[in-house]
């Protein structure tokens, strides 16, 4: 019974909520505004289980001393600071504690809250700048393109981006000029006259593309925004709407059972 | 030399962090603007609200909080400006409650910028868990989702509420999201009420809203910093955003730097090996 009984509710509500899609009249219609009443109740208490939760955890941690005991300490006391003064603050002061005159609000959320949220947000700045740095290498011709497509988005959305794309894809250019040179010098035969070839291919192309980014390059971060991005994307969203759809009817008919858990 | 390079794609992280915290606040400091034309999309979102009939209600949706405030605080305050200067209504919830005060905060002092009256110009409603619910029953009655505003006032005693009770009324409902919020949004208010949406979100969420635009399911997007930048341009009020633009820009460059540095680095090396 334990089992049965949310299977046959999670099909009945399921199976209404589809059929109300179609007949929005009564009853359907109806049963549909009262379901997502329901929702936002049963929402306002999955906060209360989320409290209970965090609370029991962190306190087990502290009892037990282990690793990072002194955070769930901090933890918990914020907690408590936050509660209690948001609770005074309508209590004593009879003011919501998120009106503009509220110490809560100016002192709590707006000096203490807001600057350690957007600190630890802020801190990502520092960690891409070094991940790019390290990770972001021309290995293969996939990750050129990439790295390329990166670049030239990077640059084309940003003011003045287009004075300075020309000049770092025409040093680019200059160094693989120099490398295939020097890959020439190295080599013999037919490999030699086609890394000359390369070197010279791209000695030409510098012009050319200084003139193109120099001109052209938020038409070019437009274009990929616009073309490869969102095809990719799009096949990206029909795969995870396909698969919400299957997921959902596995849920429905009882086939997925692992929320039950 | 070969040694030169190798250690160019070796620089220690620390060193990383130093030219990015320079550059940033360099720029910050010195007030740096580099001047840009605003992007097609952001235009036309401007336009659409420009072109709206003095009076019409505007909704906006707080879906961020503070980790996102440097991109979609600046563009939420450039449409308010926008919004009051035009006399538009303007009614504010949210579905992020953490980021909420934000909005009310920006709300507050823009209104008070224009000298707008609560309740009969501006409007904040709060929070109600439920997401997707929420955005269905405000299609059918507001009421039925919020009978009250954020201070428990009911929302009839409200001037500007009196006519408003869902989606039919609101002319433009717009979404600034750090999340998955602006989806929703799009397949609810949208997809089964026709609700105008304009768009504004972070730019790391940006290109996945892009499909929607092409679609005609938004009307507007506005993407990152850039976005409202962009949007402070078209309300000729530069604030913070074009001020972060710089410094975005700045760094922008110093990454490219860095990545061919790592790549003359990584080249040298593998010849050696």
């Amino acid at each position: 019974m334990k089992r049965e009984v949310p299977l046959f509710i999670t099909f009945i509500t399921g199976i209404l909520i589809i059929i109300a899609l179609f007949i929005p009249h009564k009853p359907f219609g109806q049963l549909q505004t009262t379901f997502n009443d329901w929702l936002i109740i049963v929402g306002g208490f999955t906060m209360i289980l989320g409290l209970d939760s965090l609370l029991l955890h962190n306190w087990e941690k502290i009892k037990r001393k282990r690793e990072g005991w002194l955070s769930a300490a901090f933890l918990i006391a914020s907690f408590f600071i936050t509660l209690f003064w948001g609770f005074g603050e309508g209590i004593f002061f009879h003011r919501n504690p998120f009106d503009a005159s509220a110490t809560f609000l100016r002192y709590f959320y707006t000096y203490i809250f807001v600057p350690l949220q957007s600190t630890m947000f802020s801190l990502l700045a520092f960690f891409i700048a070094s991940a790019a740095y390290r990770a972001f290498r021309a290995k293969d011709p996939n990750s050129t393109l990439l790295l390329s497509a990166a670049a030239l988005v990077m640059l084309g959305r940003v003011p003045g981006g287009q004075a300075v794309a020309p000049w770092i894809f025409a040093f680019v250019f200059l160094l693989l000029a120099y490398y295939f040179f020097n890959e020439s010098k190295e080599t013999s035969g037919t490999q030699q006259t086609v890394y000359i070839i390369l070197a010279i291919i791209t000695l030409i192309l510098i012009y050319p593309v200084f003139y193109i980014l120099l001109h052209y390059l938020d038409g070019i971060a437009d274009w990929i925004m616009n073309i490869p991005q969102m095809a990719a994307k799009r096949g990206i969203w029909i795969g995870i709407s396909l698969g919400g759809i299957a997921m959902s009817l596995r849920i429905i008919f009882g086939i997925e059972k692992t929320y039950l858990r | 030399m070969r040694e030169f390079l190798e250690k160019a794609g070796n620089i220690d992280r620390r060193i990383i962090y130093l030219i990015i915290f320079l550059a940033v606040a360099t720029t910050i400091l010195v007030k740096a603007r580099f001047k840009s034309s605003p992007l097609p999309e952001v235009q036309r979102s401007y336009k659409i609200i420009n072109d709206l009939p003095s009076g019409s209600v505007v909704m906006f949706s707080i879906d961020y909080d503070a980790s996102s405030m440097p991109e979609l605080d600046p563009m939420l305050r450039a449409m308010l400006r926008h919004c009051f200067k035009k006399n538009l209504k303007v009614i504010m919830l949210g579905h992020w409650p953490l980021g909420l005060p934000l909005g009310q905060l920006a709300l507050d002092d823009i209104a008070r910028e224009y000298h707008k009256k609560y309740g009969t110009d501006y409007v904040f409603l709060g929070y109600r868990p439920g997401l997707q619910a929420v955005m269905l029953n405000l299609g059918k009655e507001i009421r039925s989702v919020f009978a009250t505003d954020y201070k428990g006032t009911p929302l009839d005693s409200l001037p500007l509420m009196r006519n408003v009770h869902n989606y039919n009324d609101i002319a433009i409902l717009v979404g600034l999201e750090a999340g998955s919020v602006g989806d929703a949004w799009v397949q609810f208010a949208n997809a089964r009420f026709n609700q105008k949406i304009i768009l504004g979100s972070t730019a790391v969420i940006t290109p996945d809203l892009y499909p929607y635009l092409q679609a005609g399911q938004i009307v507007g997007l506005i993407g990152g910093l850039r976005g409202a930048s962009d949007y402070e341009t078209l309300v000729e009020h530069p604030a913070m955003a074009s001020l972060g633009m710089s410094s975005q820009t700045v760094v922008h460059v110093l990454i490219i730097l860095l990545i061919l540095l790592g790549n003359i680095g990584y080249f040298a090396t593998r010849r050696k090996k």
